[in-house]
């Protein structure tokens, strides 16, 4: 982190299109994406509705579907678009800056699914 | 030995057993079916990312599907978690992932794990090495082969030789440019007779004239009972009035524009081991897939392959599909005839080869070896 709140992710260039990728060395974990359009997004990575990560979801457009049981969030807004999650995630300023994607953390408190404990529980 | 009693003209056949027990069965699962190239699916059989087919190859369920890149992947169809099958159709989409049914264990296109209820809370889990288990894959001829060995006998050393022993070169089937032929009819037919009862009818034609009146017909050299696979790079003349390779010998579809004169108005046949036939005419070519399920029951899936614009075309294909239909119907019934007979104190010692016939004996040398008997 380079200032509170702050998180240097990686170089653009070791993210290709298409692809995402899980950060875990915040908390909660937050999903980095880049999509098939070349644009870059980060909202966090456990879906609301169970302990799912959604890093590992369907990339589509803006959009990315959870792995787990479908349900469907706006990269832009962390909005969601159909059960059975029913609350979105929050969605984080992600920006490349010289290269590097650089993610700006809200400062909304995250909405976890019941029973996701924050801290390095069970790691 | 009967077999050292035999008159010159005759060699034995399998003893009974080999068709009928299943330990035998098992160990040819073992190391035949579940070791070697098995033609699993014609690649069009799923054609978007997320169609699937599941096949039987050995003991085993297949699940043969395609990435999100659109590539072929196979997999073993079992849960990684508690062993629940991942696909129980033989054939649908699962959408972007698989998922079982189960406790949700959740798999990409590619197989990998990727949610699980809890799994970010095991971070131990691999994702790789606790996803579906990948089976070999190779595409040839518009059909994806299959091995499920750790390693897979070489491609060429195996199914492409069998090409090139019976047909000189390899060459020779490229022409049909068979990977790019559309399918105009496929049949599924239940036998309930040994795999190995299918292959050995398929190698000979003795029975030709016999069981094969149309066959015999527009291929008149069959009535000789020598086949087209008796010989390398032997193909089978069209009779004189016949036009075409069809049920009445009318005239066929559009021919294969790549073919080599040699190869017009001429039958060829290959037989694959240890589950494929392919037989080719000028304007189609039939392949064959067989999927032994049990020691006396082998579904045969069998498709009638034309130039795509011949099937976007809608052009009538039932007088040519007819010909090799009635020629699969003929021959089943007489492998299922024998099939019952295969536990006979008669058959104990096996039965005979004639002349005609001795080339299988090749594939029962071949089968003893490949089992390790
Ligand atoms: S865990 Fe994401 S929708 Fe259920
Ligand atoms: S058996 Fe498949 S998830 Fe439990
Ligand atoms: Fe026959």
């Amino acid at each position: 982190m380079t200032q509170p709140g702050t998180v240097r992710v990686c170089p653009l260039a070791d993210l290709p299109r298409g692809e995402a990728l899980r950060v875990d060395e915040v908390d909660p974990p937050i999903a980095v994406f880049h999509t098939d359009d070349g644009e870059v997004f980060a909202i966090d990575d456990t879906c609301t509705h169970q302990d799912a990560s959604l890093s590992e979801g369907w990339l589509e457009g803006c959009a990315v579907e959870c792995p787990l049981h479908a349900s469907t969030f706006d990269l832009r807004t962390g909005e969601v678009d159909a059960p059975p999650a029913k609350v979105g995630v929050r969605a984080h300023r992600a920006e490349v800056v010289d290269g590097e994607i650089v993610v700006t953390l809200s400062t909304e408190p995250p909405r976890l699914p019941p029973g996701v404990l924050r801290g390095p529980v069970g790691r | 030995m009967t077999s050292t009693q035999l008159p010159e003209s005759l060699i034995a056949t399998l003893p009974g057993r080999y068709y009928t027990d299943p330990g035998l069965f098992a160990l040819e699962q073992a190391t035949i079916f579940e070791r070697m190239w098995f033609c699993a699916a014609r690649g069009s059989d799923v054609p978007r990312p997320g169609s699937f087919r599941t096949v039987q190859v050995g003991a085993e369920s297949v699940i043969v599907s395609r990435n999100r890149r659109g590539e072929i992947r196979a997999f073993l169809n079992v849960c990684r978690h508690r062993g629940a099958r991942i696909c129980s159709d033989g054939e649908g989409s699962v959408g972007r992932a698989f998922q079982c049914m189960y406790h949700a264990w959740t798999y990409d296109l590619d197989g990998k794990l990727v949610a699980a209820p809890n799994l970010t809370r095991m971070p131990d889990i691999d994702r790789t090495e606790y996803g579906l288990r990948a089976v070999h894959v190779r595409e040839w001829l518009g059909y994806v082969w299959v091995s499920l060995a750790d390693e897979p006998p070489s491609f060429e050393d195996t199914v492409l030789q069998e090409v090139v022993n019976r047909l000189g070169e390899v060459a020779n089937l490229d022409h049909y440019e068979v990977d790019t032929l559309s399918v105009g009819r496929r049949i599924v037919y239940d036998v309930r007779a040994n795999w190995k009862l299918i292959v050995e009818n398929f190698m000979e034609c003795y029975h030709c004239a016999t069981i094969h009146p149309e066959l015999t017909e527009v291929l008149p050299e069959f009535a000789d009972g020598y086949a087209a696979q008796y010989y390398v790079n032997h193909g089978a003349a069209f009779g004189a009035d016949v036009e075409g390779f069809t049920v009445d010998g009318s005239a066929g579809l559009d021919p294969i524009p790549t073919l080599a004169d040699d190869q017009d108005r001429k039958y060829y046949a290959i037989t694959i081991k240890p589950q494929v036939f392919v037989n080719m005419v000028p304007d189609h070519v039939i392949v064959h897939r067989m999927y032994p399920m049990a020691v006396d029951r082998t579904v045969v899936e069998c498709d009638w392959l034309y130039l795509p614009s011949v099937v976007e075309s809608g052009k009538d294909v039932s007088k040519s599909v007819e010909l090799f239909h009635r020629v699969n119907q003929q021959d089943f019934e007489a492998c299922e005839r024998c099939q019952p007979a295969m536990s006979s104190r008669l058959y104990r010692d096996g039965g005979v080869l004639v002349p005609s016939e001795h080339h299988i004996g090749a594939f029962h040398e071949w089968l003893r070896a490949a089992i390790g008997e």
